[in-house]
């Protein structure tokens, strides 16, 4: 007398349509979450383009964010610096024209952070800047960049990993970055 | 066998209280009782400095309450003839630390400056630290805590804010120290001088009871103390060996 495999899979029907539909909410919910909230490429109010900029004038990273020279906080450029050269450059192109608009009105430009560190992290960018890190080690290629994509994972491996290849004094001490 | 060998071997190294040869920096504070007039300046400025939150008359009546440092006060003899003993208490960051032997997970270790460090982020609130801590300064989160408006716009940036279910404790202002140590490299200076690093309370102190600074520069103002006849350590029985070193009050009564 065969044993017959039916009445198992009869059993584990009910458990492969949850899987199948589970398999399915994750796909979509995937891409939804992607869609909706793209969190590593954030569309920005104004369409900067890095590629322009410190790509094809290769104008340096540090003329704009200046303060990661000199501050824990690499910093956005004040509307203040974009008009520097935009009195005179491309004051005609519709996006300029928005720049001036803020300029005009005394308003920032809500620029949204596209490399955000949690708020228990301790990185000094002076510090980097002045150890002779490349921006791009963490941020990429920026400057091939349209629309700035996060790079760096900002995930503790990073900075260990690298902490100890610089053999860092006492770099993978936790309050070296932890405060 | 060579790994019996080689435990007789490191036997001294092992039974060594502490991790270390030798700090690089050995942080030290010294509280004189004398000038302590317990006005708990500190004990604000502490609150301030370290996004202590305010938990509230329901929690401190459930013994919850959170100051990093306190001031306890002692009553001595009869009314009318009472005097007042104040002693600020607050993390001893002992060399061979209790606290640091039990954590499960190592969120609190010694650092190379003579530190006891605290990870909130390792954290996984087991309190067993606090049970350990023969000084009853650590404190832990029961709760999240919020800021009122406009109250939260004075939380310290550069000290997170932390979260329901760890320990937290003095950490001699860490984000100050840090800071001093990243000027001195940013001036090509090897060592911080003394008297750049302040914690909060070191520098609000009106009597300057406190005195904060590293222990193995001779010249500094905290190793002068240090040499003080006055000066002990709280518990020191227990062999904690902390790195709070108090100076007693001198009494003009005594015999
Ligand atoms: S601020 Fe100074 S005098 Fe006042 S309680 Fe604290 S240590 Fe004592």
């Amino acid at each position: 007398m065969g044993v017959s495999i039916v009445p198992t899979l009869r059993v584990l029907k009910p458990v492969g349509m949850i899987a199948g539909v589970g398999f399915v909410g994750l796909l979509v919910g995937y891409f939804a979450n992607a869609a909706f909230f793209p969190g590593t490429t954030p569309v920005q109010p104004i369409e900067f383009s890095h590629t322009v900029h410190a790509g094809d004038y290769e104008i340096p990273c540090l003329y704009c964010h200046t303060q990661a020279r000199r501050s824990p906080s690499a910093g956005v450029p004040s509307v203040n610096k974009c008009m520097g050269c935009h009195a005179i450059v491309a004051t005609d192109s519709p996006l300029i024209r928005e720049v001036a608009r803020h300029y005009e009105n005394d308003e920032p430009i809500p620029w949204i952070k596209v490399h955000d560190l949690p708020d228990f992290v301790h990185f000094p960018h002076n510090r980097h800047v002045a150890a002779g890190l490349e921006c791009q080690e963490c941020h990429g290629p920026v400057e091939t960049m349209d629309r700035v994509t996060r790079m760096a994972p900002n995930e503790m491996g990073q900075c260990l990993t690298c902490h100890k290849d610089m053999e860092v004094e006492h770099g993978i001490d936790c309050l070296t970055c932890h405060k | 066998m060579s790994l019996i060998d080689d435990f007789l071997a490191r036997w001294h190294e092992y039974r060594r209280p502490g991790y270390y040869e030798e700090f690089d920096y050995h942080w030290t504070m010294t509280v004189d009782l004398d000038r302590c007039t317990g006005c708990e300046a500190c004990v604000t400025a502490c609150q301030a400095e370290n996004n202590t939150p305010i938990v509230g008359e329901d929690a401190i009546a459930r013994g919850r309450h959170m100051q990093w440092m306190r001031i306890e006060r002692y009553w001595e003899g009869e009314y009318p003839d009472v005097k007042l003993r104040a002693i600020p208490m607050f993390c001893q960051h002992c060399d061979a630390a209790p606290c640091e032997t039990v954590c499960p997970v190592s969120a609190t270790y010694h650092n190379q400056d003579g530190l006891n460090a605290q990870i909130y982020n390792r954290c996984i609130g087991t309190r067993s630290c606090a049970v350990y801590c023969p000084y009853e300064v650590r404190y832990f989160n029961y709760n999240n805590h919020h800021w009122d408006e406009p109250l939260d716009q004075q939380l310290n940036p550069d000290v997170s804010v932390r979260e329901k279910g760890v320990m937290e404790k003095c950490t001699f202002c860490i984000q100050r120290i840090r800071q001093a140590k990243d000027a001195a490299k940013d001036d090509g200076r090897r060592r911080v001088q003394d008297g750049e690093v302040q914690p909060a309370c070191v520098q609000t102190c009106p009597t300057e009871a406190l005195v904060f600074g590293d222990r193995k520069d001779p010249d500094s103002a905290v190793s002068q103390m240090l040499g003080n006849e006055r000066a002990y350590t709280v518990l020191e029985e227990l062999n904690t060996d902390p790195s709070v070193v108090y100076l007693k009050k001198v009494d003009a009564d005594a015999a």
